[in-house]
């Protein structure tokens, strides 16, 4: 890290305004969960408009007006290409928007989206541009019909010889529905292969069990409601960090701007500073502990009666009701195997009973485990539920993340939904029970996961999804293809599975030599034939090291504004993300680049001829979804337009799914589980699921799941920090999206962010002779991670104790460095870090133990000891990152 | 040791050694005159051609005390803030390098920053509208928040005890053009 590489961002001073005849397209913001709607204006070079209301296309006087959401910053301004032709392109924040981003409201991320945009003459210009084959150890431009021939005869080969298993597909869940609808027709229809796994997990299956298994859609609130709670108890998550006008329009305005806000994080960031300001609750977590707390609160409640009984009365399954039924339920779901034995699901009177009597759930203990003042307990269990004099209740919601979702996922989860009922929420306005959200919703499955061949059983009758990573650590792997994720840094325990990669591919003997795919694939059999395995890498950018290194095809990506794209928000609100520009290079779609592989491999049904072909196919696979578009592609036909033009329509607005018609008009839904929606008769393609306005559950009414400490307690006793070692946490930061594939080339965030950082406590640092500013290494010596281990056959077979006893869980090694900050933001003891870094992963000090009921990992339980390397150049540059507190309100 | 210092830039920083301890490519011609002064209009991207204006006394700053000035126009949106901070900082001008000026507009939504200084961590803000914060030493960087842009940074120089501005580093807000804003 020599001085020199600091950043140095190079303000402009002035920014070109659109002519009045600019092109306009509509689209939303690509990054995070919240979906700002966009304004799209692209003109040809060599014009520019002018200051006058009349004399630009945004029709704004200037100096434009404060908050009007009218000004135009240099960071929305760059040159694309469109037809061939340069054209300036600005990317604006809808001044207009009355949903989501109201008046223009936007994220520092979406904000910059314009630099996204592939440009020659700026950073983006790293784009991927051609499909490449490694031949003689480097990466060379090909044609997409080799590509296409190579990884069609090395899949025929591993298919016939290995099976379904050893071909895995590891991809983003979100990016967009025409692209994971083809990525689902194909591995899950047509290769039929159980090696899935999504960006962000092992493999696939629910991140929120808790409150997917007590009937509550993790989607189910709208912005509205989050705007009208009175109180919002925040599990494992801080909105205003990277679901920016989630809380800066709806949590800090919305109908009810005197809401109270409670927050359960081991990290005091910007939203919880302005929270506490205004009477609000910080319940500073030990990481993973959330669990204690949450049934704590709730047993506090009980002890002083201040549930919301006519809800409970109304909305909580009896025991009748969860032990029956054919249709969705615990005795239906996938743990069967579990509930069978009747220990998590219980009715009111049996879960009061229990909790009462429950040792894990007494207000001293949980303060003891979690590290939060008995007394904080006390008051949000006040703030939360308490009803008021003339005996009306707080309009309470609760919202979670992450951060207790990646740490102990049951048993966080199923609290949280047990706390959140008690209180009344999570079915009418201004009271519901959701997830914030990471990314989109842009998943629309065009066939099933092949649970049936899945290589992991629960203990009982119940199959469960692949652990992806274990099974590329245990060499079951031929063929992998890799789409839009980093793969190895976004998993736990990352260095482990590197190395395994290493040794299957650049470690094997049997590497391309020529450009001719018959040689190239005969090549490759002997690579599969002799444990080795072929990645395929697509994405827009190189990704290290999945792409530079262990890949031998890297195939180019067209994205966000190189063709028309839909998916759906945290609210479910579905909107058209217009193209605007060309793809650079060869680039395309990933649909298009489905196809083409399924087509050489003699597939059928891949022969669509533009993303509104796939969008108009996908849709009747959501047909009785929570994400249904089905009745507007309906409309569409009926009045001869194609879908995406229909929806082009809706503009940023778009329309909140599921979709219903009534009275032949395209109506949306603003909330799930809502009691205060009135259906009539499904008219038309209209679907009217239960869960619309009751619970999903097939009673209708909400599961009370009692969680266990006890179950995670072996696990977090092995992976808790010991003798000077300190909590490793990790989580995302405003100013970034994911792994930065995209703020890395934008100097005006890496000026902020050149380096991975950890914030580190004042007297943890000064034990260690660490001053902000310096660069620190966090090494972890004792990584567990699990092999084998596939089949549960006794109860507690999975559980961490058995899987240790059975010699399933080693010891690895992980390190990372990173630039320190000192701060007392974070508890003593514990240290937080950028979640993914791809250049120095925080995940590689991350056990790689998945929930034994779930597979969920836990991301947020990391541990290391830290030592200062010496100074980083960030320490005493003025132009290179800051070291200034963040939690300022 | 900071790059400045080791740049071994004169201790009392001229416009041009500013400009280049910030990195930028910007080349300024200087143009003698009172605000009134008008200006060329379609200055070219790179090459700015702002008026300078004497904007306060180097003796007369109190550290941490921030005093507001226009510049470099009169309306709502050229008010800045003069400030010493008490600690050297990227493009710091005076003895100790320690007096910066700055846009009060915020670089998000245009929230007002006038009295939002917050000297013990040498920033500005939170915004009230986004909360948004910004580094004083860091010529306008973000801390935490929303802005698209660091917030403008007011171009200083000192010929005796006067401070001058001279310059602006960014665009502020409001404005499509610093030297042209408005029809």
């Amino acid at each position: 890290m020599a001085r020199s590489i600091t950043y140095k961002y190079l303000p402009e001073d002035k920014v070109l305004l659109p002519p009045p005849d600019a092109k306009v397209a509509t689209t939303a913001c690509d990054y995070c969960i919240v979906a700002c709607g966009y304004k799209v204006y692209t003109w040809p070079l060599g014009r520019e408009g002018g200051p006058k209301a009349s004399q630009n296309a945004l029709k704004v006087n200037f100096p434009a007006g404060i908050n009007t959401g009218k000004w135009i910053s240099p960071n929305m301004h760059n040159v694309v290409h469109v037809d061939g032709e340069p054209h300036h392109a600005l990317v604006v924040p809808d001044g207009d928007s009355k949903v989501v981003n109201v008046g223009g409201n936007h994220s520092i991320r979406g904000g910059a989206l314009a630099q996204k945009c592939f440009n020659p003459n700026k950073p983006s210009q790293e784009r991927l541009l051609s499909p490449m084959m490694r031949v003689r150890g480097t990466l060379q431009a090909i044609s997409w019909d080799t590509a296409f021939e190579v990884m069609a005869g090395v899949s025929r080969h591993v298919l016939d010889r290995y099976g379904e298993h050893a071909w895995a597909m590891k991809t983003y869940s979100y990016q967009y529905f025409e692209n994971t609808y083809a990525i689902s027709k194909l591995a899950f229809g047509s290769i039929r292969t159980p090696a899935y796994a999504p960006h962000d997990k092992p493999g696939p299956g629910p991140d929120t069990p808790g409150l997917d298994w007590a009937g509550i859609d993790a989607f189910s609130a709208s912005y509205e409601d989050w705007g009208a709670a009175e109180v919002i108890y925040f599990a494992g998550v801080d909105p205003w960090e990277t679901k920016s006008v989630l809380f800066t329009t709806w949590i800090m305005h919305g109908k009810n701007p005197d809401k109270k806000l409670i927050f359960a994080l081991p990290r005091k960031t910007t939203g919880v500073a302005w929270g506490e300001q205004r009477g609000g609750l910080f319940l500073p977590v030990i990481p993973g502990t959330d669990a204690v707390v949450q049934l704590a609160i709730t047993r506090l409640i009980l002890e002083k009666g201040w549930e919301d009984k006519a809800f409970i009365e109304k909305w909580i399954a009896n025991q009748w009701e969860i032990d029956t039924g054919m249709g969705r339920g615990p005795r239906n779901t996938p743990v069967e195997w579990f509930t069978t034995w009747g220990r998590y699901g219980i009715d009111f009177a049996g879960y009061k009973k229990w909790i009462l009597g429950y040792k894990y759930a007494e207000l001293k203990t949980a303060s003891e485990i979690s590290g939060v003042p008995a007394d904080l307990i006390r008051k949000a269990a006040e703030m939360l539920a308490r009803p008021r004099p003339d005996g009306s209740r707080p309009k309470t919601s609760f919202m979670l993340e992450k951060g207790i979702y990646w740490c102990n996922n049951l048993g966080n989860t199923t609290s949280f939904s047990a706390m959140g009922l008690i209180c009344g929420a999570g079915n009418r306005p201004g009271q519901m029970i959701s997830r914030g959200g990471g990314h989109q919703r842009g998943w629309m499955g065009g066939a099933g996961y092949p649970m049936g061949l899945s290589p992991e059983k629960f203990p009982g009758r119940r199959k469960k999804e692949i652990d992806l990573d274990r099974w590329v650590v245990d060499g079951k792997l031929r063929f992998a293809w890799v789409i839009g994720t980093t793969w190895v840094q976004a998993m736990a325990g990352s260095q482990e599975l590197m190395d395994s990669f290493e040794k299957m591919t650049r470690g094997n003997p049997h590497q391309i030599k020529s450009f001719d795919p018959k040689a190239a694939v005969e090549t490759l059999k002997k690579r599969v034939d002799s444990g080795g395995m072929l990645v395929v890498d697509q994405d827009i950018y190189r990704v290290a090291p999945i792409g530079t290194e262990y890949a031998d095809l890297v195939l180019p990506a067209a994205t966000w504004g190189e063709e028309d794209f839909t998916r759906c928000n945290g609210e479910r609100r579905l909107r058209l993300y217009s193209k605007f520009y060309d793809a650079p290079g060869e680039a395309q779609p990933d649909w298009w680049i489905i196809g083409g592989f399924a087509r050489k491999m003699g597939f059928e049904g891949f022969d669509w001829k533009d993303s509104n072909d796939v969008f108009e196919e996908a849709a009747r696979h959501g047909r009785g979804g929570v994400l249904n578009y089905h009745p507007l592609v309906v409309k569409a036909k009926q009045d001869g337009k194609r879908a995406h033009d229909l929806l082009r329509e809706y503009g940023t607005e778009g329309i909140q799914t599921p979709i219903r018609m009534v009275g032949g008009k395209l109506v949306g839904t603003q909330r799930l589980h809502d009691t205060t929606l009135q259906l009539g008769p499904p008219e038309g393609p209209t679907v009217h699921p239960k869960w619309l306005t009751q619970f999903n559950s097939h009673s209708g009414k909400a599961v009370l799941m009692r969680s266990y400490w006890e179950d995670f307690q072996d696990f977090f006793e092995a992976v808790k920090p010991t003798g000077d070692e300190l909590w490793v946490t990790n989580g995302r930061i405003n100013e970034m999206w994911q792994s930065g594939f995209d703020d890395m080339r934008r100097p005006y965030i890496m000026q902020r962010w050149p380096y991975e950082f950890i914030e580190i406590h004042p007297d943890d640092a000064r034990a260690r002779g660490i001053e902000s500013g310096d660069l620190v290494a966090i090494e972890n010596d004792n990584v567990l991670v699990q092999t084998g281990g596939y089949l549960g056959v006794d109860d507690n077979d999975l559980s961490f104790t058995e899987l240790r006893k059975a010699g399933h869980i080693k010891t690895s090694t992980g390190s990372f460095t990173a630039v320190a900050i000192v701060t007392d933001a974070v508890r003593k003891g514990v240290t937080f870090a950028n979640f993914i870094w791809p250049s120095a992963p925080a995940n590689s000090v991350v056990p790689r133990v998945p929930d034994p009921v779930t597979n969920r990992y836990r991301f947020k339980l990391g541990k290391g000891r830290i030592a200062r390397i010496g100074e980083s150049p960030y320490k005493r540059s003025f132009t290179s990152m800051t070291f200034a507190p963040r939690p300022i309100a | 040791m900071n790059e400045h210092a080791q740049s071994g830039e004169r201790l009392c920083l001229s416009r041009r050694g500013f400009l280049l301890a910030s990195g930028t490519a910007v080349s300024v011609t200087l143009l003698e005159g009172p605000l009134s002064v008008a200006l060329g209009q379609g200055a070219a991207l790179q090459r700015a051609t702002y008026p300078r204006a004497r904007i306060g006394r180097v003796s007369q700053l109190k550290a941490d005390q921030p005093v507001t000035f226009q510049y470099p126009w009169k309306d709502a949106n050229s008010t800045n803030m003069l400030v010493k901070l008490g600690r050297e900082a990227g493009g710091g001008v005076g003895p100790a390098r320690d007096i910066v000026a700055f846009s009060t507009l915020c670089t998000h939504m245009g929230g007002p920053l006038a009295g939002q200084y917050r000297a013990q961590h040498k920033i500005v803000g939170p915004c009230p509208l986004h909360l948004t914060t910004f580094d004083l030493t860091r010529h306008g960087m973000v801390v935490a928040g929303q802005a698209t842009e660091s917030l403008p940074q007011i171009v200083l120089e000192t010929k005796g005890d006067e401070i001058w501005a001279t310059g602006v580093m960014g665009l502020i807000y409001g404005y499509h053009s610093n030297l042209a804003p408005r029809a």
